[in-house]
Formats: C-alpha cells, structure tokens, sequence
C-alpha cells in the first residue's frame, strides 16, 4: 500500500508539467484563434510568438516570446496614416518577423492599398520599431498583424 | 510490480462518461485546424518553394509598397495644390548588382500602384509612350483622322520629376558550407527636371543566404 502515495506523487508531478508546458501553438483552444477582430491594435498572428488560453489544465495561461511594448498613429504632413508599433523581443536570439498594416475607415470598410507583409529583425532582448504608412488621406483605424519569417 | 485493477463495476460506471466526453467533444462550434488543399500557386509576397539569394517576388512587392507609400507622405510629391507631373519608368534604373531581374517588374509596378493609390496628387508622365502618342498627334493634325472628344494641346506634357535608381549587390561565399550570402541595395530617387536637385530618397535593403542551387532566369 505503500506505492499508492508514489504513484499520486507521479501523477501529480507528471499533471504539474503538462499543467506547465501549457497549450501548443497549434491547439485549438487558444483564446487568439477565435478573439474578436479589433481595430487600433496589434497582434500576433503567429501563436509561437504570443498566445493565451482560458481553459488549460490550470485555467488560464500563456506564453510570449516577443510582446508590443506601444503602438498608435498619427497624421503625415499630406495627410496619410502612420501607424507604429515598439515590438520588445524577450529572448536571447533575433527574430526575423514580418508585419502588416490592415487600414479600414471609420465603417471597417477596407479603404487603402491592399496590406505588404514588411519585414524587420527584432533583436535579442531588444525594442524594435515597425512602421507603416498609409496611401489614402482619410481617417483610418489600423489593425497590424506580425508572424515569424518562415 | 504491483497493480490496482479496478472491479468491473467501476469499469461499467465510467463507460457512460466516457461517451458522454467524446459527445462533447465532437459537438459545438469549434475551430478545425486543418491544413487546406496543395495548390501550385503561390502568394507572391511570400518566399515561395524556390527561394535564394537574389531579388524575389516578395522584395519586389515588399520594396514597391514601401517606396509607393513613402513617396504620399512626402510634402513636394504628394501635397501640392497643383499636382506635380512625374515620370517613372526603368529608363534610368541601373542594375549594377548580381542578381537577374528586369527592372520593369519594379518600376511598373511601383507605377501602377502609385498611380491608383496617388488618385489625383500625382499626374504621371508616360515618356515611353510619346512615339506612339506623337504618331497620333500628327495624324489629327494631317486631317488623316478627327480631333477626337479631349482638347487638344501644343504639345506633349512636360515632367516635374523623374525616378532613376540604381541596384548593387555585394556576395559572400563560405568555401566549407558553400552557403551564399548576398547584400543588395535598391535605391530610388525623385529628380527635379529643371534644377536636378532631389527631392525624394527611397532606400531597400536586404541581405539573404541560402545553400540552395536556385537559378534566376
């Protein structure tokens, strides 16, 4: 009787590790796959970089590998859109990302040129800048989506 | 090794949990994961199969859209009362660098783009067009065919600016690996026709490695 207090201690371990690797990028459950579209905002499109989950073994969770540190917009002296966004980089070794800027009016309805994934580095534990301009000179909401170069 | 086997009891309890998990796990409106069909096109603004070291779908794409939306936010270019008439074409894109590329791919679709993104705040010249429109100026003016429905001018319309460029390159090779790198450089520059100062600089940089075998044609 005295392998039962083993086994729960195995079992225990064994949950509290998984409970810890949490959700894979490709699950299913991830709270970004199925997340509202929201404009003025950045996100990651790639779940290897930053994802969450509400339902993991232990309730909620996360992992991030990279993290927007600010972002906004501002007009150009002709008018156009820019819009930025600080991506913080919280590893030990660079990424290569792309990003693109998704410009909508103020109805959501797409207005400018069709979205140009650009590509940038973000280096180790380092702030990086991506910046995006628009082509029309109308008020716009942006939504910017950043994936890892593959 | 010693084991716990559960009575058969205990086995029949759990089998209607057991159904009941694998109901709830088929139903509700979740999202299925799944890759989709192969296809043999490509998004061109990503690095498709074939991928090396020299100027690719996606540059072209990536440093087009760049300089289009960069040349809008420029004050002279894109914030005149009067807009400005400009002239793009490769007549004056040198390609200095190593890689293979007809430079029309660049400067077409750098004009085409900026010409439907620019939607009046620019006028573009097409100076590669003027033989074919001189030949139809002078058949009005002969009487071989009628004035047509627009007004007619004195002549041809003169430029303000136009785009010249230039693209270099600088390769690597590491002897053991044999892997290839390559820096490129893309530059653009708007050019006043009457004072030749410039008045817009556009850079594109990349620097690539591959081992890959590719051959650019």
């Amino acid at each position: 009787m005295r392998s039962i207090p083993n086994v729960a201690a195995v079992v225990t371990a064994l949950l509290l590790v998984v409970g810890c690797q949490g959700l894979p990028s490709d699950s299913e459950r991830l709270t970004e796959r199925t997340a509202p579209v929201e404009y003025n905002s950045v996100v990651f499109t790639d779940y290897n970089l930053q994802r969450t989950w509400s339902d993991g073994l232990l309730g909620e969770g996360g992992r991030y590998r990279l993290s927007v540190e600010r972002h906004g917009q501002r007009r150009t002296e002709t008018g156009t859109t820019e819009v930025f966004a600080v991506i913080r980089n919280h590893t030990d070794a660079d990424y290569t990302l792309e990003a693109r800027t998704h410009f909508v009016d103020r109805d959501g309805v797409p207005t400018d040129a069709d979205a140009v994934w650009k590509r940038f580095t973000a280096s180790a534990n380092g702030l990086t800048a991506y910046r995006e301009y628009s082509t029309s000179d109308q008020p716009l909401q942006y939504r910017v989506e950043v994936r890892e170069v593959r | 090794m010693t084991r716990f086997p559960l009575p058969a009891g205990a086995v029949r309890a759990l089998v209607p949990f057991a159904a009941a998990a694998l109901l709830a796990g088929c139903a509700g409106n979740q999202v299925e994961n799944v890759a989709g069909t192969p296809t043999v096109y490509e998004d061109p603004e990503t690095t498709g199969r074939v991928g090396g070291v020299g100027i690719e779908s996606q540059d072209v794409v990536a440093m087009t859209d760049e300089m289009m939306r960069d040349m809008l936010r420029n004050r002279m270019l894109a914030g005149r009362d009067v807009p400005p008439r400009v002239i793009i074409d490769n007549a004056y894109l040198d390609n200095e660098s190593s890689s293979v590329i007809n430079t029309n791919q660049l400067t077409d679709r750098l004009r085409i783009e900026l010409n439907r993104a620019a939607n009046g705040r620019m006028v573009f010249v097409s100076r590669e067009s003027a033989d074919m429109v001189q030949q139809e100026r002078d058949a009005k003016r002969d009487g071989v065919v009628d004035s047509g429905t627009i007004r007619e001018t004195a002549a041809q319309a003169g430029a303000d600016y136009r785009l010249r460029g230039r693209i270099t390159s600088l390769d690597a090779v590491d002897r053991d690996s044999q892997t290839q790198s390559r820096y490129t450089q893309v530059t653009f520059e708007m050019v006043d026709l009457e004072l030749g100062t410039i008045v817009w600089s556009g850079l594109y940089e990349m620097r690539k490695a591959a081992q890959d075998n590719v051959l650019y044609r």
